[in-house]
């Protein structure tokens, strides 16, 4: 064998060794964070708030301290007892609560015994750190003196709620006719909903629980892409079909007979929102019938250059969704909000009235419809 | 290609340019309205013109009741005679649209009454839509005696209510009940008979035997109800114009929640015989009873779908008391109520979408109504203790008994639009329950 053969693997014995025995593979691992989390059922977390809060809990993160060279490590510190809350009706198993947050940074290994720090002991119940999926306790505003500059009297109490409308009366004994005391008392106002007697109960209870939402939307899934076309297009299809295009678009506007097209620019978004807020505040679905309330009506009218429609314009063009008797009434009941609403003009802009000088509404009552 | 790419870019854009354009100038402005409001339609009923001295009393009493009966159904509002701009001194007299739209009455009702000699009298109507300026359907006029002006009211708020709803008229009927008085360890039970609004109430039996559950007939001169008279609850059918009792000869140890057919040819009920109860259907001709049931649970309160062609009952055959609906022969049935608690007293409605029943939950009873495949269950009411719901016969109102907790807690009858809305006690004249709506009087 050659002089350099032995060298050679001297040499390669001499680096394998090192990397084995030395430092070569002893790199320092990377420092990393650890969150242990108890978790407890919802039952126990109200029985937990409901002891009350601990004023300000302490939680004492452990933190090993890095030994010294040639000095044995010392054991961490006793986590700082924090102070006792209100003792909760219900214990939770001591043993099962782990230290609640511990940050633990891993000495290098060339400095260290193989004896781990020694192990802090449980803190005490209350300090637990737990994951809570559902509401949190909203914090109660420091209490403040409220006075008021001067004295303000007291505000009328409002109106019972009656069928009949009746004003309060006292019983006067000077008078010759006793009267017979009552509270006032009005009809319930216009609603937007239905709410019966059964759901008041459960609304009730419900914002008596908590007003956390309990459940949250999910995210809607992300949308296929679309496949790719297959068709090489060139330089020359492109030219084609941007002509296409173009000679179609023209096209459409030639074949739509001109004086019925309004010019200028069209309303915006808010404008068109502010006609169809006008309009509902006045359509009054309340005394329609059950098969009304599912019927779709589109009304068209034509409209002054006031803002207001012109009543005899005023027609059913098209409904769907029931009988001709029954869009019959739910054309009435359109035709009422449009008259009665618009009676003073509806705010429309002045400027662009080729655009709403003839209007279409569709009039659809799937939201306020008996189910 | 830098260039076919610009030249691609800059005619796209001029295309979007000219589409955009193209779209917001095609065609009328086209609005969608989703959202409106739920509130009273507001009316005004001036007195009606009494066209002779005898009528004057009359025709604002008949003024009075078609108000009422409006108001009554939740749906409207009345505008107060204080409020009128201008008055109608005459039946003919052209109306001032605006003077009504100033006060904002989107409806207006005017009539007439003329009482001759011999006790007749007529009473006629207009009914204006205010915001159209026009009237909404032709003048009617009724004619009858004057111990039946309530009677004419109803049919002309009838009337008014179905142009202006779309709904049909319920006004003009009546309502059978059990009439309770004395105390609750003591109670008499009577049946007893009343219009629709609690008014002219008339006993049909004494204090005699306990009686429950009395039920119309389809065209309302008999009622079926289960009487304590012999000891056991039997199956009694009363004449109502003579009030004439026959007691139903049927086999079984006890015989109660009878029903009628649609064309009220038979009857269904419960018959318990050895500790089990199921349904039977029994004929008027004297045929004997065809069992429909044969479970060994408890099958009670059937009720007809208005084709005739199916019931809907109560069994417990699951484990607790849920509904059921099976053909009218019999055979199989298929469980429609599997939500959380007790369901019981079905009844259907008489358009036939509907299911009504009483529902025992966590303590409370309610009201509630369902498809006829048990699906959209809506709960109307809540209570200490609701029962026994009746259909108008327009399926639009449900009139139950609602019985008030402690010693002294007395049932009453209680309406309530199916919506859930104008949930209000129908006032009568003693303690009240189980009530059974009528159809239209003829």
């Amino acid at each position: 064998m050659k002089p350099g053969a032995y060298i050679s693997g001297i040499g390669h014995a001499g680096l394998i060794g090192w990397l084995f025995f030395g430092p070569g593979f002893s790199a320092d691992p990377l420092p990393f964070e650890v969150t242990e989390v108890a978790v407890i059922s919802a039952e126990d977390f109200a029985v937990l708030t409901a002891g009350g809060q601990p004023s300000d809990p302490v939680i004492e993160t452990a933190q090993p301290v890095t030994p010294v060279e040639d000095t044995p490590p010392e054991p961490a510190p006793a986590p700082v007892t924090p102070t006792e809350p209100a003792a909760p009706e219900l214990a939770p198993p001591a043993e099962d609560t782990p230290p609640d947050v511990s940050q633990i940074t891993t000495p290098p290994t060339a400095e260290v015994e193989d004896t781990p720090p020694a192990e802090p002991p449980a803190p005490a119940l209350g300090q637990s750190a737990t994951l809570v999926t559902g509401a949190t306790v909203r914090p109660k505003p420091r209490p403040a003196p409220r006075v008021a500059p001067t004295p303000v009297a007291q505000p009328e109490p409002d109106a019972d709620v009656a069928d009949v409308a009746q004003e309060q009366t006292n019983s006067n004994d000077a008078a010759e006719v006793p009267v017979e005391e009552q509270d006032a008392a009005a009809p319930e106002a216009a609603a937007t909903e239905i709410v019966t007697e059964a759901e008041k109960d459960e609304r009730t209870e419900d914002a008596q629980v908590s007003a956390a939402p309990v459940t949250s939307t999910r995210p809607t899934s992300r949308p296929n892409r679309p496949a790719p076309s297959t068709q090489t297009q060139t330089a020359e299809d492109t030219a084609n079909s941007v002509n296409d295009a173009i000679a179609e678009a023209l096209g459409d506007a030639d074949t739509t007979p001109a004086p019925q097209q309004p010019t200028g620019p069209p309303l915006t978004g808010g404008e068109r929102d502010a006609l169809r807020v006008a309009v509902s505040q006045c359509w009054n679905v309340g005394s329609l019938s059950s098969e009304a309330l599912a019927t779709t009506v589109v009304v068209a009218m034509s409209m002054t250059q006031d803002g207001k429609p012109v009543t005899n314009s005023i027609q059913l063009k098209s409904f769907s969704g029931g009988s001709e008797s029954a869009a019959n009434k739910a054309y009435q009941a359109a035709r009422r909000a449009i008259i009665r609403c618009g009676a003073n003009g509806y705010n429309l802009p002045n400027e662009k009235y080729d655009q709403w000088q003839e209007i279409e509404m569709t009039f659809n009552p799937a939201k306020m419809r008996l189910k | 290609m830098m260039k076919a790419l610009s030249i691609f870019i800059a005619a796209f854009w001029a295309v979007v340019a000219l589409t955009t354009t193209a779209v917001a100038q095609n065609g009328p402005l086209r609005i969608e309205i989703t959202d409106g409001v739920i509130e009273p339609l507001p009316f005004a009923v001036p007195n009606f013109q009494p066209e002779n001295a005898a009528a004057a009393e009359l025709s604002q009493n008949i003024a009075n009741v078609v108000a009422a009966d409006l108001v009554g159904t939740g749906l409207f509002r009345q505008i107060g005679s204080d409020a009128f701009i201008s008055q109608v001194s005459n039946f003919s007299a052209p109306i001032q649209y605006a003077d009504w739209k100033a006060i904002n009455a989107q409806a207006l009702i005017t009539g007439a009454v003329n009482v001759s000699g011999d006790g007749r009298m007529t009473v006629k109507f207009r009914v204006y839509d205010v915001f159209s300026n026009a009237e909404l359907g032709d003048g009617l006029q009724f004619a009858g005696t004057t111990n039946g002006w309530r009677r004419m009211a109803h049919k002309v708020a009838d009337a008014v209510y179905s142009r202006i709803t779309g709904e049909g008229p319920y006004f003009d009927s009546r309502v059978v009940f059990v009439s309770e008085t004395g105390p609750k360890n003591d109670r008499k039970k009577r049946l007893a008979i009343m219009d629709y609004d609690g008014q002219n109430t008339q006993f049909l039996t004494d204090s005699s035997a306990i009686v429950l559950a009395p039920r119309f007939s389809p065209t309302g001169d008999r009622v079926i109800y289960t009487s304590y008279a012999s000891g056991f609850p039997r199956i009694n059918v009363l004449d109502v114009a003579s009030v004439g009792i026959r007691q139903l000869d049927m086999p079984g140890e006890m015989t109660f929640a009878p029903r009628f057919s649609q064309d009220g040819q038979s009857v269904v009920f419960s018959l318990s015989n050895g500790g089990n109860t199921d349904l039977y259907r029994m004929s008027f001709n004297g045929a004997a009873p065809t069992r429909l049931t044969s479970a060994p649970s408890i099958e009670t309160a059937p009720s007809f779908s208005p084709d005739g062609q199916r019931i809907v009952f109560e069994s417990d055959r699951s484990g607790s008391p849920q509904l059921y609906i099976m053909s009218a022969n019999g055979g199989e049935a298929q469980r429609i109520s599997f939500g959380e608690g007790r369901y019981g007293t079905p009844v259907w409605s008489p358009r036939g979408d509907l299911i009504a029943f009483t529902k025992q939950n966590k303590g409370r009873f309610h009201i509630g109504v369902m498809r006829t495949d048990g699906s959209e269950e809506r709960l109307l009411t809540a209570s200490f203790l609701d029962e026994g719901p009746s259909w108008s016969p327009n399926g639009r109102v449900i009139m139950f008994t609602r019985e008030t907790q402690g010693a002294n807690g007395a049932p009453a009858l209680y309406s309530v639009d199916i919506s859930g809305r104008n949930l209000k006690q129908v006032r009568t004249p003693n303690a009240a329950s189980d009530p059974s709506w009528g159809p239209l009087q003829r």
